[in-house]
């Protein structure tokens, strides 16, 4: 399309290509991600970190360190500990023991990688230097370096008050499991594992704390995904006040507490309903473990009510995050006590060693799974257990817990089962950190979609046949997934299933399959349908653990400035979805402007709206899109009414065209939004706050739902080297009304190309002892554009009775993908009488399957 | 060629973007390093320093070179061409403009690497198969994208470059 029509402002961008309005600056190299920032003066930090696994830290001397030449300051994990709080758990539940930790290793180190001890030095080549004089007196531990070992009796706890190396153990059961176990035809069960992953941007994690040398003010500069929530951890865990001060402060200072307690009512009224299925089993089940955190707690809150400044937060452009910064690291904590500490500033820019061993890592879980079918190919009820291996820290603020309650619901996917019942577990063991990775729970469609292909082969029935027979459709609507969220009518699985199936030639494929074998090549095809809370019905949740549907969220402003500009700030913290483009699409729509009348403010904690979720979980779309899209038309509502009097018309006659604000059918008495702002500016006499300004709450109550999609992956196995191709990848999704079709597509294509990467080439791996194998590009293989095919993306768009329709699409193509591959692996050798369990699929695992050459 | 002392300095003369540059540097300093903290030109990205990604790629006479890997005064004396160098102030480079409308990048922090290396290859072979680009670019990493936009990109760029006459603000 051409650059006039983007731009007509008649309306109707949503659903347009756009081009995005991003691409000026970071096409020309002048973008603006975290290691662009030097302020003035900036001192530059390297973390020392542990070669052991599992050890004792005996003694540390920093003597040669602090004299090296360039070193400002070497801070150990005793001066964090003096000067920070750790990590608090961040959700208790029943069943859930979460260990406190500082942001360097106090006596302990618990992964290869673990930080020990901060240099600050005059440059980063001078701090590098300084951590070889640094001597560590480890006294080695037995390693903990598998999801067995953890399991096993006696292995070596990583936390003394941990009951060994088990953190989380919880049954959910819905319906009567063991009757329909009981009465089904089989049972059919697998036990399934996937290896260790990690998100791996490609702009590595970083922080720069700017120090006001006047005021002590902290500007923190951050490759985050969410800067309210760096803003409150980092002034929470760095308060130092005593607890009598801050009280003190506190009682004493009228407009704060009144502050305080006014938004302390709100936020119980707004969330009363949510507030009263909080279950005090979670908390109750730390503090047996644990009343450590009491008191931290007591000192944290007090701390940040006696506070009068906290940081601001900062980011502009951010080069990827997958979830991976959405956590927040312990880096960041330390490097924020740091500066405070020296009133320095301080800058830290994770290397690709540091990212690939401590930049967080995901997915490593083994699922076992029963189905009980019926021979007609009806599958009643399933049990699962599944183990998660969180490795030696709990991710901030989402960590494998939660995923766990996640995957607990979402694993009955788009079928109807009588009953289900799993065991979720997560364990310690030394290795990197399990943090959210794009589709966090999405090992439980591999599981599922996985199953459903092993109950197919078993029956003799096509995996198409199975799914079909068993998918929830319009005629059951409305019901419930077994696990409790509502299904309404965005629960479109079986449609997206059906057009897949319309799109492939199966017949032709069984010829091409015959032919290739005949050269040494098995083809295959795999399918997989999921549907996903993006942002999920309202109860959904709630039915992910009691009380958290506080979590769906999202403010936006809009404001008409003076000038007539158009400004809608975000909490929402872009890193490559493109909200400037999408969310102008929305506001200019709403607004009647056109696109480039738009601007977005977003990545400032000092002038963006409230909210811990920053960007991840698919919420930019739905949550963050339909607050914006509220506030404009709040906007507008009040724009129109000013235009109204300004014209001696009934708003009702009003209509705005290409900015133009005017009584429909007399566009030459037209208004413009400058001369409405300008007037609304003078009437209220303050030039100071813009004449039209709205925040809008937008809670998804009502509207929203699911996000579906099918994947269809075709394979195609050279039995000479192992390799897997990709001839053909079709994806038809549905996430509502497409704001961006060619963003949409992206967000899909690079899902998808993540999921290949997961299956074929990527595998964070350690060794017996616990140690990091893979630490360089050349170990953790990125696919190229030499392994990632073209992807067809189709679209079905349904829409639900909700004014906002805009569902989230960013982790869908990384859910389906690894399920669609596995299963078209295990398609092409099924007749090498191959069964596929594990999720990685390396040549050398292909050619083991495929019989070519010995496991052993 | 003098010899260098190890852990010393050394003066280096090379030009950025048709702009002379002499400077003191540490001998151990990358190329990258200098280019981003010396000359001021942030546009060059670091994502794995040791060679893989292909994010700090620049031109070095030409020829695509990978920053992080080449020693500051390895470049003595070199014609160097950045991502800020494309650009012929507000109009963007056929390459640029070709990625902007083919949605190309997504958080675009691989885009300079690849913006140079596709540079590099037009220059080479104006009109190469889809397969050449996919193994052209195969030295170069993207995590958001998938690859499909940005090989849409070149395509669309030998358009751009084949209508405006070859050539045509083509070179970098």
């Amino acid at each position: 399309m051409s650059a006039e029509n983007q731009t007509s402002g008649l309306g109707g961008l949503v659903g347009q290509s756009v081009a995005r309005v991003e691409d000026q600056r970071l096409l020309t190299g002048n973008g603006s991600y975290v290691a662009d920032i030097d302020p003035p003066g900036v001192l530059h930090a390297a973390f020392l970190r542990s070669p052991f696994a599992h050890a004792r830290i005996e003694a540390i001397d920093i003597g040669a360190a602090r004299r090296a030449r360039g070193v400002v300051a070497v801070f150990t994990g005793a001066d964090i500990e003096r000067t920070t709080h750790p990590f608090p758990p961040f959700l208790m539940m029943p069943g859930l023991y979460t260990p406190l930790y500082h942001a360097l290793s106090v006596d302990k180190v618990r992964m290869v990688g673990d930080p020990v001890a901060l240099v600050i030095a005059e440059s980063r080549h001078l701090a590098e230097d300084a951590l070889e004089l640094i001597e560590v007196d480890y006294e080695p531990l037995p390693p903990v370096a598998t999801i067995a070992q953890a399991l096993a009796h006696g292995s070596e706890p990583l936390w003394e008050k941990a009951d060994g190396n088990l953190l989380y153990d919880h049954t959910d059961t819905f319906g009567d499991v063991d009757a329909v176990f009981a009465s089904a035809d089989r049972v059919i069960t697998e036990r399934l594992s996937c290896q260790r992953q990690s998100n791996q941007p490609m702009e590595t994690r970083g922080s720069v704390i700017e120090v006001d040398p006047a005021t002590g003010h902290l500007t923190i500069h951050n490759a985050t995904q969410s800067t309210h929530m760096l803003r409150w951890i980092t002034a929470a865990l760095t308060g130092k006040q005593s607890a009598a001060t801050s009280l003190k402060d506190f009682l004493t200072n009228k407009q704060r507490r009144g502050a305080f307690v006014s938004a302390a009512r709100e936020f119980v009224s707004a969330n009363a309903e949510s507030l009263k299925k909080q279950d005090n089993a979670g908390p109750a089940a730390q503090l047996k473990k644990d009343r450590s955190f009491v008191g931290h707690a007591n000192r944290i809150g007090l701390g940040l009510l006696g506070k009068d400044d906290y940081p601001t937060v900062m980011a502009r452009d951010i080069g990827g995050g997958f979830g991976s910064k959405g956590s927040i690291a312990r880096e960041d904590v330390a490097l924020a006590a740091a500066a405070i500490e020296l009133g320095r500033s301080v800058k830290w820019i994770e290397d690709r060693v540091e990212n690939l061993t401590d930049g967080g890592q995901a997915r490593e879980e083994m699922i076992t799974v029963s189905i009980a079918v019926d021979n007609d190919g009806s599958m009643r009820a399933m049990r699962a257990d599944l183990v998660v291996d969180q490795g030696a820290y709990p991710g901030f603020p989402v960590g494998a817990p939660l995923t766990t309650r996640i995957m607990m619901v979402m694993f009955p996917g788009s079928y109807r089962f009588e009953a289900f019942e799993i065991r979720s577990r997560v364990v310690a063991t030394n290795k990197g950190k399990y943090i959210p990775y794009r589709g966090p729970w999405a090992n439980e469609t591999w599981a599922r979609e996985r199953m459903i292909d092993i109950v197919a082969r078993q029956l003799g029935m096509s995996p198409a046949e199975v799914r079909l027979r068993n998918m929830i459709d319009e005629a059951d609507m409305p019901t419930a997934m077994v696990t409790g969220p509502t299904i309404d009518e965005t629960m479109s699985t079986k449609r997206t299933l059906e057009r897949a199936l319309e799109l492939v030639d199966l017949d032709a494929f069984e010829e091409q399959r015959v032919e290739a074998a005949a050269v040494g090549h098995q083809l295959g095809i795999g399918i997989a349908s999921y549907h996903e809370a993006a942002p999920g019905p309202p109860d959904y949740w709630d039915s992910v653990n009691p009380g958290t549907s506080m979590m769906t969220f999202e403010d936006a402003r809009t404001t008409v400035e003076a000038d007539g500009s158009v400004l809608i700030y975000t909490q929402q913290m872009p890193h490559g979805q493109s909200h400037e483009t999408t969310y102008a699409q929305v506001a200019a729509d709403e607004l009647g402007v056109r696109l480039e009348d738009v601007e977005l403010v977003y990545g400032n904690t000092d002038r963006t709206p409230f909210g811990i979720a920053g960007t991840g979980g698919s919420r930019g779309g739905p949550l963050g899109g339909g607050a914006v899209k509220y506030s404009a038309r709040e906007v507008r509502r009040k724009v129109v009414e000013k235009a109204a009097k300004l014209l001696e018309a009934a708003a009702d006659d009003i209509e705005i065209v290409d900015g133009n604000i005017h009584v429909a059918g007399v566009p030459s008495r037209g208004l413009s939004y400058a001369e409405v702002a300008s007037a609304a500016a003078a009437e209220s006499g303050d030039p100071s706050s813009a004449p039209f300004d709205e925040t809008t709450t937008y809670r998804g109550h009502g509207d929203g739902g699911w996000s579906t999609a099918t994947h269809v992956c075709f394979v195609d196995i050279d039995l000479e080297t192992g390799l897997v191709k990709i001839p053909r990848y079709l994806v038809v999704e549905d996430c509502g009304p497409v704001i961006n079709p060619a963003i949409v597509d992206g967000q899909v294509r690079g899902g998808v190309a993540q999921g290949i990467g997961a299956v074929l080439y990527e595998n964070s791996a350690y060794d017996d002892a616990g140690n990091v194998q893979a630490t360089t590009y050349m170990d953790y293989l990125i696919p190229t554009a030499m392994e990632i095919p073209d992807i067809e993306v189709h679209h079905i768009e349904t829409l639900s009775a909700g004014e906002n329709d805009f569902r989230g699409v960013g982790e869908g193509g990384m859910i389906g993908a690894p399920a669609a591959i596995t299963n078209a692996v295990e398609d092409a050798l099924a007749p090498l009488g191959a069964r596929v369990t594990e999720q990685y699929l390396p040549p050398t695992r292909i050619l083991e399957l495929a019989g070519v050459i010995d496991p052993d | 060629m003098s010899t260098i002392p190890i852990d010393g300095a050394a003066t280096v003369t090379f030009t950025v973007n048709g702009a002379s540059v002499a400077t003191e540097v540490e001998t151990r300093r990358m190329l990258s390093d200098v280019i981003r903290e010396d000359v001021g030109l942030t546009g060059t990205h670091l994502g794995c320093e040791h060679g893989v990604c292909g994010a700090c790629t620049v031109l070095i006479d030409g020829q695509p070179a990978r920053s992080c890997l080449m020693l500051a005064v390895q470049a003595d004396g070199a014609d160097i061409t950045t991502i800020e160098g494309l650009a012929d102030g507000d109009r963007l480079h056929a390459v640029q403009q070709a990625m902007h409308d083919s949605h190309s990048f997504q958080c675009a922090f691989c885009a300079p690497g690849f913006l140079m290396s596709t540079v590099a290859l037009l220059a080479e072979n104006p009109n190469p198969t889809r397969d050449q680009i996919r193994a052209e670019l195969s030295g170069n990493l993207c995590r958001c994208t998938g690859y499909q936009s940005i090989i849409a990109g070149v395509e669309t760029a030998v358009e751009l470059l084949a209508r405006s006459g070859g050539g045509e603000r083509g070179g970098a």
